[in-house]
């Protein structure tokens, strides 16, 4: 039997560097699908969809908000073939009332030890509407090493060098922050892998970089440290969300390979400053992750927050603007005072303004954010930075032994696609 | 009834509902039976002690639970959404009220539309 899985494709933010990484939920997914299934995979953001009557069954993972409606156009056409169609994946758990009209079945919350179910089902013609788990977390230690052999791994190369990998340690988060989705999609409370399942999966990986995808990995100290301190004979290089700004924490991540780190940066105090900084003397870079428009920002605010970072000596920033993503604090707050003016799930790509800014009109938020990443990038643009970053990781890996040169024989490609030769 | 030190005067049970997806789910409640006969009941976001869908995201299927509950029609019925200061150093999480106004399909509450109160508005309206 042949079961389809496809990741739609989505607009990518105008005027921003592309990376296409490897998706995370789709070799998830797939680690738990039964053996005896054949998996066919497309990334339809490095290669082209066909829509034939070739597979039995169809499954569409969908990741962003921004990937829901052509998912749900995919979706259409195969069933118009009259191939049964499943969704799974965050935004089908967003949307997910919107993806049942297109759906013969949805899937609802985490995957471990729930596939063969929806299999046997779909073998008794017996599908069902839903499978919903949502309040039923997964038994952690359930979660084995992702089926990363379904990519077409030559497709997540930029000019010869390969993308950092997905990877996650935990699950779920502790935290109500207003633009994240998380605790509706994982949970309240923080379920961390137990460290030796994570040291099995790492070492399986044949990819030395990579992004540990956790919402946040400061939410369990003890846990944190027996993680990094297992990490360090593995000699992966990573780039995380934030770790605790603790010295033995830090010194720990360090030697457990941490590259960079993207750090929410929502105000110009000394307690970011401060933090920065302390990352950058263990070595850590940091990618500043910076959210314009929210109801405490005047243009002055957001001015003044631009130059910070620079001040601050960021590695690399990378700017948004608020997105009211359902099931999100942002979302119910801006819905109760009617400001969301936008509903198309196309424009939620962080880079369009959706809704009526407090302090200003959408227009001028629309401005401002072009204006920080011209502003920030000006002097050292954002590949000259993010080379840089590369250099660094580089001398650590031939320090280590582990570096891989550059892939010559695709060298003119970039994400499976010829790159166009400058005169 | 649960009890709790952090009751206040907005908040003095746990009230449990099934939320989105069939998610268990528990905001705080108080229910004052005004002197004009009609039933103000106030429903407070609890954030993290919250394991489920939250107030707003299920505001028209909540009040219409409480409504139930409390025995009301919907012409006797108030309902306030509240979320309480969490004292965070973002200014998202400050306390705000938030009268609901509905429309009836049948007996059930749809469509919520939401009018922010002052604090004192809401203290006037649980006097009457």
């Amino acid at each position: 039997m042949k079961f389809k899985l496809i990741y739609p494709r989505w607009e990518k933010l105008e005027g921003q560097t592309i990376f296409n990484l490897p998706p995370h939920g789709p070799v998830v997914m797939a680690a738990e699908i039964p053996q005896n299934i054949e998996i066919d995979f497309t990334d339809e953001n490095v290669e082209e969809l066909i829509i034939d009557e070739s597979p039995d069954f169809v499954g569409i993972s969908m990741m962003l908000t921004t990937q829901v409606k052509r998912g749900w156009e995919i979706a259409d056409q195969y069933r118009k073939l009259g191939k049964k169609v499943i969704f799974g994946g965050i935004s089908t758990m967003l949307h997910a009332e919107e993806t049942m009209l297109h759906a013969d079945s949805v899937f609802l919350g985490e995957v471990e030890g729930r596939l063969g179910e929806v299999f046997q089902d779909f073998h008794k013609n017996d599908l069902k509407k839903i499978y919903n788990f949502m309040s039923k977390p997964a038994d952690m230690t359930l979660i084995g090493p992702a089926k990363r052999d379904i990519l077409k791994k030559d497709l997540y190369y930029h000019k010869g060098f390969r993308m950092v990998d997905l990877f996650h340690a935990s699950r779920g988060c502790i935290y109500d922050c207003y633009p994240c989705a998380v605790r509706y999609l994982g949970g309240r409370g923080f379920r961390p892998r137990p460290i030796d399942k994570v040291v099995e999966e790492l070492s399986q990986m044949d990819n030395n970089r990579l992004f540990i995808v956790d919402n946040s990995l400061a939410l369990d100290t003890q846990w944190e440290k027996d993680l990094f301190k297992a990490m360090i004979p593995l000699k992966k290089k990573w780039v995380s969300h934030t770790i605790e700004d603790k010295d033995e924490v830090l010194d720990l991540a360090a030697q457990a390979g941490a590259w960079y780190v993207y750090q929410a940066v929502f105000d110009t105090s000394d307690y970011i400053k401060n933090r920065i900084k302390q990352y950058h003397e263990y070595g850590i870079a940091v990618e500043g992750t910076v959210l314009l428009g929210l109801d405490n920002q005047t243009e002055d605010d957001i001015k003044r927050l631009v130059d910070f970072l620079l001040e601050i000596e960021l590695d690399l920033a990378e700017f948004t603007v608020l997105a009211p993503f359902p099931h999100t604090k942002a979302y119910s707050d801006l819905l109760k005072q009617g400001r969301i003016f936008d509903t198309d799930w196309n424009h939620y790509n962080a880079g369009k303004v959706v809704y009526h800014p407090k302090h200003m009109s959408a227009e001028r938020l629309a401005e401002l954010y072009q204006y920080a990443w011209d502003t920030f990038y000006k002097d050292e643009p954002q590949t000259i930075k993010m080379f840089n970053l590369i250099n660094k990781v580089v001398s650590r890996e031939i320090v280590d032994g582990t570096y891989t040169p550059r892939r010559r024989d695709i060298a003119d490609l970039s994400f499976g696609k010829k790159v166009p030769k400058v005169a | 009834m649960e009890t709790n030190p952090d009751f206040n005067k907005y908040m003095d049970r746990y009230y449990t509902y099934s939320g989105q997806w069939d998610s268990p789910s528990k905001c705080g409640l108080k229910v004052i039976n005004r002197k004009d006969g009609k039933t103000l009941a106030i429903a407070t976001e609890i954030y993290r002690q919250n394991p489920g869908t939250p107030v707003t995201e299920w505001c028209a299927p909540l009040a219409t639970q409480v409504m139930n509950d409390l025995h009301c029609t919907p012409e006797q019925f108030i309902f306030i959404e509240h979320t309480p200061d969490l004292n965070s150093k973002l200014a998202f999480y400050g306390e705000t009220f938030d009268l609901v106004n509905f429309d009836l399909d049948e007996n059930r509450l749809v469509n919520p539309k939401w009018l922010r109160l002052l604090p004192e508005q809401v203290d006037e309206m649980m006097e009457v």
